[in-house]
C-alpha cells in the first residue's frame, strides 16, 4: 500500500490531502497561504501527515496545484528577458512579433525579436531553405541580452526540424543557461498564437526554475522521498522537469482540479461544478469526468494563446462577498472583503456585512473566533435596519436567483442535470436549483482541488496537417497515435490505463484532400 | 474624404465580422496587418464613391486563400503590393484608388494596408456589403463587369495575370493556382472606372461596418447593452434567442458546411431554430420554417456581448441571438437573387425578403 498527497496553493488558503492508493482520503487541511508558498505548502503536508499518521517512506507522489506561473505573467514580475526567432521569411514579416502584447508586458520581456528565412508550406514544401548564417548571426546579436528564447516556424506543428536546428544552433552560441522554447511543443497551429504562448512559456523559465527548486526543497526538508508532480491546465499532470521546460502549461490548472475533483468525489460523471471561494462562485462543465474546454482561444496576462481553458463562468458570491440592503432591496456584491473576512465580517466584530455571516448566523458553518450567533443577528438588524429573518429571505432569494442563472448559462440543453458544490464557500449554495436534478454536497468538498490534482492523470497530444493525397489519413492517424501513445508510456503511464480522449481528422475548407489529425490521449501513472 | 487612423480599424474589423455573417475568414489577422500598415506609412483616406471621378481607376485588392493558412503562414504584406503594381503595369497606368471586394470578415480590412503603402485613397464601397464565398458572387458581376484582368501575388514573389472567359473562371483558376503557391495570395481584380464603381458598388460599407464595430465596442465601454447597441444602428430584426444545442460540420469540396441547431430561451422557449451555413450563415429555419435567407444577412451573436460568432467558431451552450439584416437593394433583384440566392447554395427555398417573413 502507498499513498498520495495531493495540496493546492490558492490566494487565500493552501489545501491538502492523504489520499489512500485506492483515492480514499484519509486526512485533509486548509493553511493560509503564505508570503513565500513554500512555509504554507510546508504547514499543509505536515498537517495531513501527522494527522493520518501515515508514514513519509510510504507517500510515493506529491500532486501540486498552483498559481505561480499565472500570478507571475499577471503581475509581470519575475520574467525573464526573452528573445525570439520566427522562421518564416518573405512569409508573416506584416505582422511583426508581440505586436499585440500590452505594452508593459512588451517593455518587461525587452525587444529582441528577429524574423528569419525559412518555414514550410502546409504540404511539406520549404517556403525558403533556413540560413545557418543568418540565425547565427542573429543569435550573436542576442547574447548576454536576453534569459530564454522562443523558437517559431511556420508549419512547425507538421515538421518541427527547422525549430530544433535552430534550437542546436542557440545552445551552441547561447550556452546552457538561456533555456530555449519550441513553439511545436507548446501550442497549437495558427502562428501568432503559438508563438506567443512560446514567448510567455519562455518568460516563465526563469520563475518555474525556482518555484520547482523550492517546493523540492520543501518536501526533501520534510523527510519526503515522493515522486513530484504538478498539475496542467487540462486536468493532467507533469513532471518537474517538465514543468521547467514548459511552464505555460501549468496556467489554470486550478479550476481544471476542482472540476475533476469534485467529479471524483460525488461519482458524477456529466453536470456542473459550482467551486465556491472567497470572491467568486465558479461553474464549470464536466463531460465525462473532464471540465469542457473553451473554444475561444484563451486571452494570458493580456496575450492571445491558442491554449483551450476549461470552460468557467464566474459569478460574484463568495464568503468574503459584501452584502448591502437600500431599504428591503438586498444588493450581493460584486466585490468581496477576500482573504479579510475575520477582520472585516460583522461576524468577527468587523463593520462589513457578507454572505458568511448569514450563514454563521445560521449554524450552517462554523469558523473559529466568530461572536456568538444571537449577537450576529442583531448587529446585522442594526446594520441594515431591516429585520434578520427578512433580510436572510432576501439575501437567499438573491443567491438563489444569481446560482440559477449560473447553473442555466452552463447547461446546454433544458435536460436537469446534477449540480456538484465544491470548495470552502459551498455552505452559500441551495439544496434545491431550477435546472438541477439533484443538488450535491459531497464529503470533502472544501478539498476538491486538491483532491482532484491528487487524482489526475498524465496526457499527451499532438496536431498536425497532411495530405491525402500523399498519405492516408486513417494510416496517418494510427501513426500519430503511435507516436502520442509512446511518448506517454515513456512518461510514466500504466499501459492498460491508456484511453483516447481526442482523435479527430477535419477536413480544411478551400484545401481539397488536406486534413487536420489530432489525437489527445491520458493515462493513470504507473503504480497509480 | 475622412482620416482612418489605426483605431478606427478596430470598429472597422469588428463590424466586418459582423458583415462576415459566419464566415470571410478572421478580421483578427487583417486587422493587425492594416493596423502595422498605417502605424508605419500613416493614415489612410477614406473617400466615398461619390468623390471619385468618373474616369479614375480603382482596383479591388483581396486576400484569397484558406482560413487555416491564412493563420499559420502569415502574409508578408508585399504580395498585396506586388499584386497593386502588376495591375498597374499590366493596365499602363496609375491606380488612383484601392477598394475592399468584400467588406465581411477578413477582406474589410485587408485594402487599408495598400492603401496605406501608396498613399492612395480607399474607396467607402464594395461588391459585397457582406460575405460571400466566391470571387464571381459581387454586385460588379450583376453590371457585367469582368473581374478580369486578374493579378495575382504570393509571398514568395510568383506572380500571375489571368484572362478569364468570365468571372467564374475566375474564381476558379485563381483557386486553382492559390493552392500550388502554398494556400494563400493576393488578388487585384474587377478594374473599373469611378463611374462604373458609383452604379455598380455598395456604397458606404466600410462606414457601416465602423458604426457597427462602435456600437459593439462603445456600448461595452459605456456599460450599455451592446446587443441593443447592434440591434438599434444595423436596423436588424431580433430573429430569435436561445442556446447553441448542436453543431454538425462537413467539408464538402471547397466548402465548410454544416448545420447549428438553436434551442429557443426568453419569448422563443419552446422553438427551435437551425442555422444552414456554407461558409456564410445562408439560412435560417424556426421550428422548420424559413425566417431568414440568403443573400439577407444572417448574423450569429453572442447575447452578453454581442460578438459576432464564426461559423467555425459556434460553440455548444453558449447563449446566442439570431439577427437578420437586409441584404443591398442589388442582391434582391432577380439576378441579385439568382447569383447569391438560396438556389446558388443547393437549398430549394425561394427568397423571400426578411421583413415580409418577419411580418408583425
Amino acid at each position: 500500500m502507498y499513498y498520495k498527497i495531493g495540496v493546492d496553493v490558492g490566494g487565500t488558503n493552501t489545501d491538502a490531502v492523504l489520499v489512500s492508493q485506492d483515492n480514499k482520503i484519509l486526512s485533509k487541511t486548509k493553511q493560509t497561504t503564505t508570503l513565500d508558498v513554500s512555509t504554507g505548502i510546508a504547514n499543509a503536508i505536515k498537517f495531513v501527515l501527522e494527522e493520518s499518521g501515515v508514514s513519509k517512506k510510504a507517500i510515493k507522489y506529491i500532486m501540486l496545484g498552483t498559481t505561480h506561473c499565472t500570478n507571475a505573467l499577471v503581475e509581470r514580475k519575475e520574467l525573464n528577458k526573452v528573445g525570439s526567432i520566427r522562421i518564416g521569411l518573405p512569409a508573416s514579416k506584416a505582422i511583426p512579433t508581440m505586436t499585440d502584447f500590452p505594452k508593459d508586458l512588451q517593455h518587461v520581456l525587452g525587444c529582441h525579436n528577429y524574423l528569419v528565412h525559412g518555414g514550410y508550406e502546409y504540404d511539406g514544401r520549404p517556403i525558403e531553405a533556413l540560413r545557418e548564417d543568418e540565425v547565427k548571426d542573429f543569435l550573436h546579436k542576442m547574447n548576454g541580452n536576453i534569459e530564454s528564447l522562443a523558437i517559431t516556424g511556420i508549419f512547425s506543428k507538421t515538421l518541427p526540424d527547422q525549430e530544433l536546428k535552430v534550437a542546436k544552433w542557440a545552445n551552441e552560441i547561447l550556452g546552457d543557461a538561456v533555456r530555449v522554447s519550441c513553439s511545436h511543443q507548446v501550442g497549437g497551429i495558427g502562428l501568432l498564437e503559438r508563438e506567443n504562448a512560446a514567448i510567455l512559456n519562455a518568460a516563465l523559465q526563469g520563475v518555474a526554475s525556482k518555484m520547482v527548486k523550492a517546493f523540492k526543497q520543501t518536501v526533501s526538508d520534510l523527510g519526503l522521498t515522493a515522486q513530484l508532480f504538478i498539475g496542467q491546465n487540462d486536468g493532467t499532470l507533469m513532471s518537474l522537469e517538465q514543468v521547467k521546460d514548459f511552464p505555460v502549461l501549468t496556467i489554470s490548472s486550478g479550476p481544471t482540479n476542482s472540476i475533476r475533483g469534485a467529479g471524483a468525489l460525488s461519482k458524477v460523471k456529466d453536470g456542473v461544478v459550482i467551486d465556491v471561494g472567497g470572491t467568486t462562485s465558479d461553474g464549470g462543465m464536466l463531460v465525462d469526468f473532464f471540465p469542457r474546454e473553451s473554444t475561444q482561444a484563451a486571452q494570458i496576462g493580456g496575450v492571445l494563446t491558442n491554449f483551450r481553458m476549461p470552460d468557467v463562468v464566474a459569478v460574484g458570491i463568495g464568503g468574503g462577498t459584501i452584502v448591502r440592503f437600500t431599504d428591503d432591496t438586498c444588493q450581493i456584491g460584486p466585490d468581496s472583503v477576500g482573504y479579510l473576512l475575520k477582520e472585516k465580517a460583522l461576524s468577527f466584530n468587523g463593520d462589513t456585512l457578507t454572505l458568511s455571516d448569514f450563514f454563521i448566523a445560521e449554524n450552517k458553518i462554523h469558523i473559529d473566533g466568530a461572536i456568538a450567533v444571537s449577537d450576529i443577528k442583531s448587529t446585522i438588524e442594526k446594520q441594515i435596519g431591516v429585520s434578520y429573518d427578512k433580510a436572510l429571505e432576501k439575501t437567499k432569494a438573491s443567491i438563489q436567483e444569481t446560482i440559477e442563472k449560473l447553473v442555466d448559462k452552463l447547461k446546454t440543453d433544458a435536460k436537469d442535470i446534477p449540480v456538484v458544490a465544491c470548495g470552502g464557500g459551498a455552505f452559500l449554495l441551495p439544496a434545491k436549483i431550477e435546472g438541477a436534478s439533484e443538488v450535491l454536497f459531497p464529503e470533502h468538498m472544501e478539498v476538491a482541488n486538491a483532491f482532484g490534482a491528487c487524482i489526475a492523470q498524465i496526457s499527451n497530444e499532438e496536431e498536425i496537417i497532411i495530405n491525402t493525397m500523399q498519405q492516408n489519413e486513417e494510416s496517418a492517424l494510427e501513426e500519430l497515435l503511435k507516436k502520442v501513445n509512446a511518448k506517454l508510456l515513456k512518461d510514466g503511464a500504466k499501459k492498460e490505463s491508456v484511453k483516447v480522449l481526442t482523435k479527430e481528422i477535419t477536413p480544411l475548407a478551400y484545401l481539397p484532400g488536406t486534413v487536420k489529425l489530432k489525437i489527445k490521449i491520458c493515462g493513470d501513472l504507473e503504480g497509480a | 474624404m475622412r482620416k482612418i487612423s489605426a483605431s478606427d480599424i478596430e470598429y472597422i474589423a469588428m463590424g466586418s465580422t459582423v458583415l462576415g455573417t459566419g464566415g470571410g475568414g478572421d478580421p483578427y489577422i487583417g486587422k493587425l496587418l492594416a493596423r502595422e500598415a498605417i502605424k508605419s506609412y500613416g493614415e489612410v483616406e477614406l473617400i466615398s464613391a461619390d468623390e471619385l471621378k468618373d474616369d479614375a481607376l480603382v482596383v479591388p485588392i483581396a486576400a484569397f486563400g484558406a482560413p487555416m493558412i491564412l493563420v499559420e503562414k502569415l502574409f508578408s504584406g508585399d504580395e498585396f503590393v506586388k499584386a497593386f503594381e502588376m495591375m498597374e503595369s499590366y493596365l499602363g497606368r496609375k491606380i488612383d484608388a484601392v477598394m475592399p471586394a468584400e467588406a465581411g470578415g477578413l477582406n474589410g480590412v485587408i485594402p487599408f494596408s495598400v492603401a496605406a503603402q501608396k498613399k492612395i485613397p480607399l474607396v467607402d464601397a464594395d461588391g459585397m456589403g457582406r460575405a460571400f464565398p466566391r470571387l464571381e458572387m459581387v454586385t460588379f458581376t450583376l453590371h457585367g463587369i469582368p473581374v478580369s484582368p486578374i493579378t495575382q501575388a504570393d509571398e514568395k514573389g510568383n506572380r500571375n495575370v489571368y484572362h478569364t472567359i468570365n468571372n467564374v473562371w475566375g474564381e476558379t483558376l485563381v483557386g486553382a493556382t492559390t493552392i500550388q503557391m502554398g494556400g494563400s495570395c493576393a488578388v487585384g481584380c474587377y478594374p473599373m472606372s469611378g463611374k462604373q464603381v458609383k452604379k455598380a458598388a455598395i456604397h458606404d460599407i466600410v462606414s457601416y461596418a465602423q458604426v457597427l464595430g462602435e456600437a459593439i465596442l462603445d456600448a461595452k465601454a459605456n456599460h450599455k447593452n451592446p446587443v441593443d447597441a447592434l440591434i438599434d444602428k444595423a436596423d436588424a430584426i431580433k430573429l430569435f434567442s436561445g442556446k447553441v444545442s448542436n453543431v454538425s460540420t462537413k467539408i464538402d469540396g471547397r466548402w465548410n458546411k454544416g448545420i447549428c441547431e438553436i434551442l429557443g430561451l426568453d419569448k422563443d422557449q419552446g422553438s427551435h431554430l437551425t442555422l444552414d451555413f456554407q461558409n456564410e450563415f445562408l439560412l435560417a429555419k424556426k421550428d422548420g420554417e424559413a425566417i431568414a435567407i440568403t443573400p439577407d444577412l444572417i448574423v450569429l451573436i453572442d447575447a452578453e456581448n454581442a460578438q459576432p460568432i464564426t461559423a467555425e467558431s459556434i460553440q455548444f451552450g453558449t447563449r446566442v441571438i439570431v439577427l437578420g439584416m437586409k441584404a443591398d437593394a442589388q442582391w434582391r433583384t432577380p439576378e441579385g437573387i439568382e447569383l447569391g440566392g438560396p438556389e446558388k447554395f443547393g437549398y430549394k427555398e425561394r427568397f423571400i425578403p426578411i421583413e415580409e417573413l418577419n411580418k408583425k
